[in-house]
């Protein structure tokens, strides 16, 4: 069946690219504009991978993060967020909020791609 | 607002990307050892390559790839960063920006050459000492051959909870090399005390790969810093284990997360800056930002300018009524209009220095075209003007560069000579006096040869020989069309000098242009621009039966003529006022008014920066906001009216275009002389 | 009113001899345009003069928060200026000068109604002995035993203020 992931961001021009570069590795891909849209949306529907950035209006990645750990439905779904610098501290505070891992921005459509993969092998 | 199309948003922070990389490179060329500044031009062309690849721009990316590889040599100190390697790099991202907007055209051999430029500039030079502050060592050297390494790694009890699986890393570690595994089940607990979500298992994986030490630590990136894992190499190597970096903690409670990565671990992915590096300004100057079309800043612009209209009416009939909530909304109203106001006006302005910043590279371009030196300094960088306006003055500060560049400067041993630095010396600036932004280019060179002037002047026709003229007047003949003070048309100017078009420029803009120059020392040509705000403040009066505006910026003070000086100053053009003569003009006979006079004239003293005038009006009513509308072309030849506004109660005032007023009166003035 | 009464016609059908017109009155005289210009009929409003401007377009009104400019085309054609009445009007057309839709309002004693006129043996303005200035007339057609003036705005537009030839 094919995977189906969550990408959570404000930003449209990243929403856009995301979603080229996952739908064209073959996956479906659910959009989100803030942390509390993506929680609505992982409240009914358990994901298979989601993707979000942290910095966002209405709900921060960080808050949608831990909310979304206390899902009954997404038990050990993999959540990778996305950094835009090597901020330890910031990694830090994202995993111990619940996350799996992170990307760098700016990144190229295939390292999303293999990184998605790699969370996904079972 | 229908589907953006994804190519025109890659084109749009393409061309961001492209500009910042100019910047770069420019400050780079100043400051050749500047690593972040090497590192954020990389940075750039590497999010160009990967977003063009994404976009469907193939040869972008591509072309982009081998400069991006080239330049990767200076970032990772294999070669200097050299005055060539900027030029280089520079024309390779012009070749980049056509690539940007032409994706199918062919350049095979510019290509070429560009990329062998690049290569030459980046080889054979001694390499950099490694000296970038937050890079660690280098990673250690890939063993050539294969070794055996002993790994093994135990998990806190919620990682699979939080998403990891731990059998992807024995995948990966798999993928690197022949592998035997063991399971570590010493943690299990007992079947009731099992939590199917936990974690209990731990691992030891011996590994024959010749992939290095990173590459395996690499495997466990994400969850580095919570697990406990120790990588040994087995059989050749004497060396005692070496640990991983610093252990976590219990399998449960909170996670204590290291933050620390240890010396011998290279730094991940991106470049290895502290996150908070400020060296450069520019860098940290990426505020959060929104892009709109300037048209949607139009269409609020007209909201809001109804809306004050509205508001006003709204204070007329509130002034009037005894209804205190009336009045009290009425003003909460008033508040935030003028709130709004401010914001809008804000939102269009933009500092200068976005125009500014352009000419770096045109100076840069220009030093290798004409063999001199340049220095190009900037002032008033931060003085903010309307965003359509700035965009307008591009073209022409162009040529007023140009120019100065070409003809204004001599070539450098003329310099030497005259005893003037090296360098060539052209200033931009910008302040802001009264209701107008001053726009200057200053060179330090030769200044102009009135003589010259004269001669084309002579041999254009634009005066006839043996008249006498003003030195001011003279150099304004430069503007007219069909001048030139080359003796021969140059490739840099185009035509020749093209004042006339720049003056033509700033005309449109209700503009005007001035020339001053002293001969060996250099000259300014200053452009002075009207802030063309769509609302602005005004000072309302009436002349006769009729309102009109004055703008606010421009008035000074504002006086009551008694009725003996109104007589005395009959048939005189100056008034006296507090030891000073200001000249001034009846606007009621300026508009061949036929009402009657009010009894006591009142006098508004105006200013255009540097003339003062007195206007004298029958009646000052007051301060009032307006929005500007324009006049149409039917009306393009009054000159006295620069727009008009639509007052509360809906009839029309015309705004006072104070500059040409001046003109105007003084032209009328002149022929009263001549009559008398 | 406020769309130009242009009925929608066949193009194949249309015979290219007849146009829908709006015809209007001053000094006695009918005048036409094309009712395709016309934008607006207003009834009269408060204009503001301005000083310095041409004669003929020496005034602008308040056109729903526009401001655009009040012409005259009598005293374009040199006829003499009398009061308004309660049948003047305002009518406002909209043409383009250098690229730039402008709208204008033209100053009438009555406006009188859209219909469509036969262009059929339109003919240009003689020479001599017309009352106004031949420049400023596009053509003059026949109908019902009166003449009816086809205006040329552009060309009054573009003059500089001198009213008619001597009469």
């Amino acid at each position: 069946m094919t995977a189906s992931i969550l990408t959570v961001d404000d930003s449209m021009s990243v929403r856009m690219t995301t979603r080229i570069a996952l739908t064209g590795a073959g996956y479906k891909v659910t959009e989100a504009v803030d942390g509390l849209d993506g929680l609505n949306k992982a409240r009914a529907t358990r994901f298979d991978v989601v993707i979000t950035d942290l910095n966002m209006p209405n709900m921060d990645g960080l808050r949608m993060i831990e909310e979304f750990r206390r899902l009954p439905n997404q038990i050990g779904v993999p959540i990778l967020f996305l950094t835009t610098e090597s901020d330890a501290a910031l990694k830090g505070r994202a995993k111990a909020a619940g996350a799996t891992g992170w990307l760098v921005k700016p990144f190229e459509p295939d390292q999303l791609v293999r990184l998605v993969q790699k969370v996904l092998a079972k | 607002m229908s589907n953006p199309d994804p190519v025109d948003i890659f084109r749009i922070e393409a061309a961001e990307l492209l500009e910042q990389m100019e910047q770069g490179l420019l400050d780079l060329e100043h400051r050749l050892d500047d690593r972040t500044l090497v590192d954020a031009v990389f940075r750039a062309l590497h999010t160009l390559k990967g977003s063009g690849a994404m976009f469907g721009f193939d040869r972008l990316a591509a072309f982009t790839h081998h400069c991006e590889t080239a330049f990767d040599r200076v970032r990772k100190g294999l070669a200097e960063a050299t005055p060539e390697l900027v030029s280089a790099v520079l024309d390779a991202r012009d070749h980049m920006r056509a690539l940007v907007e032409d994706p199918s055209g062919d350049h095979a051999d510019e290509e070429r050459y560009l990329l062998e430029r690049l290569q030459a500039a980046v080889s054979g030079a001694a390499p950099l000492p490694v000296a970038s502050p937050a890079d660690g060592p280098v990673a250690a050297a890939v063993p050539a051959s294969p070794t055996t390494w002993c790994i093994r790694f135990s998990l806190p009890e919620n990682t699979l909870v939080n998403g990891t699986n731990p059998l992807s890393f024995l995948d990966e570690l798999r993928a690197m090399g022949e592998c035997r595994v063991v399971a570590d089940r010493s943690a299990l607990p007992p079947l009731e005390k099992l939590d199917p979500t936990a974690l209990y298992l731990a691992w030891e994986v011996t590994l024959t790969t010749d992939r290095s030490r990173a590459d395996i630590e690499d495997v466990f990136l994400f969850v580095m810093d919570d697990m406990t894992l120790t990588i040994e190499a087995q059989a050749d190597s004497a060396s005692t284990p070496e640990p991983g970096p610093s252990a976590t903690i219990s399998a449960d409670g909170p996670l204590a997360i290291a933050t620390e990565p240890s010396p011998d671990r290279p730094a991940p992915e991106a470049t290895a800056r502290p996150a908070n590096d400020t060296a450069d300004p520019r860098l940290r100057r990426k505020v959060e930002s929104v892009r709109v079309p300037a048209e949607r800043l139009d269409e609020l612009m007209d909201r809001v300018g109804e809306l004050v209209i509205v508001q006003s009416r709204l204070q007329q009939i509130a002034a009037t009524s005894s209804d205190m909530g009336l009045r009290t909304v009425s003003e909460e109203m008033e508040r935030l209009c003028s709130e709004l106001r401010v914001t809008m006006m804000v939102l269009r302005m933009v500092p200068v220095a976005t125009l500014f910043d352009r000419y770096r590279r045109l100076v840069h371009d220009l030093q290798r075209d004409t063999g001199k030196k340049i220095e190009l300094s900037t002032d008033g960088e931060s003085t903010e003007m309307d965003k359509t306006v700035i965009e307008r003055l591009a073209d022409p500060l162009v040529h007023l560069v140009r120019n100065a560049a070409d003809h204004g400067l001599e070539p450098a041993e003329a310099r030497a000579a005259a005893g003037k630095p090296e360098a060539g010396s052209i200033r931009l600036s910008a302040r802001q006096t009264g209701g107008e932004v001053i726009i200057s280019v200053t060179d330090d060179g030769r200044g102009i040869d009135r003589a010259r002037v004269r001669t084309k002047a002579e041999a254009a026709g634009l005066i006839q020989p043996g008249t006498t003229i003003a030195d001011q007047d003279l150099l304004q003949l430069i503007f007219q069309p069909g001048f030139s003070t080359a003796s021969s048309v140059t490739n840099l100017s185009g035509r020749g000098v093209g004042m006339d078009v720049v003056k033509k420029a700033i005309e449109s803009l209700h503009g005007s242009i001035d020339l001053t120059s002293r001969p060996g020392e250099g000259s300014t040509v200053s452009l002075r621009i009207p802030l063309t705000l769509a609302i602005i403040d005004g000072l309302l009066v009436r002349v006769g039966e009729g309102h009109y505006v004055i703008p606010l910026p421009a008035v000074e003070e504002c006086i009551e003529i008694s009725q003996e000086e109104d007589l005395r100053s009959r048939g005189r053009a100056f008034l006296s006022l507090r030891d000073t003569l200001v000249p001034f003009i009846r606007l009621r006979e300026l508009f061949a008014t036929s009402t009657k006079p009010d009894p006591y004239q009142k006098m508004v003293v105006v200013s255009t920066g540097d003339e003062h005038v007195g206007l004298i009006v029958d009646q000052i009513i007051g301060h009032h906001q307006t929005v500007i509308k324009s006049m149409s072309k039917l009306h393009e030849d009054v000159t006295a009216f620069s727009g008009a506004t639509i007052l509360g109660d809906g009839s029309v005032a015309l705004i006072l275009d104070v500059a040409n007023l001046i003109s105007l009166g003084q032209e009328q003035e002149a022929q009263l002389r001549a009559i008398a | 009113m406020n769309k130009p009464a242009l009925k929608t016609k066949d193009v194949q059908d249309a015979p290219i001899e007849e146009i829908e017109a709006l015809t209007f009155e001053i000094g006695g005289e009918t005048f036409a345009l094309e009712a395709a210009i016309v934008r607006e009929i207003l009834d009269l409003l408060p204009e503001t003069i301005v000083p310095g401007s041409r004669p003929f377009v020496n005034a602008v009104i308040n056109f729903r928060g526009k401001v655009i400019p009040l012409a005259d085309i009598r005293v374009a054609m040199g006829m003499p200026t009398v009061a308004t009445t309660i049948d003047s009007r305002i009518v406002v057309v909209e043409m383009d000068f250098d690229g730039m839709p402008t709208l204008v309002g033209l100053r009438t004693d009555k406006v009188n109604e859209v219909t469509a006129l036969s262009m059929v043996g339109s003919e240009p303005p003689p020479r001599v002995g017309l009352r106004w200035p031949p420049q400023f007339i596009e053509c003059l057609i026949h109908r019902g035993g009166t003449f009816i003036i086809f205006p040329d705005l552009k060309a009054i537009f573009a003059s500089t203020g001198r009213s008619s030839q001597p009469d």
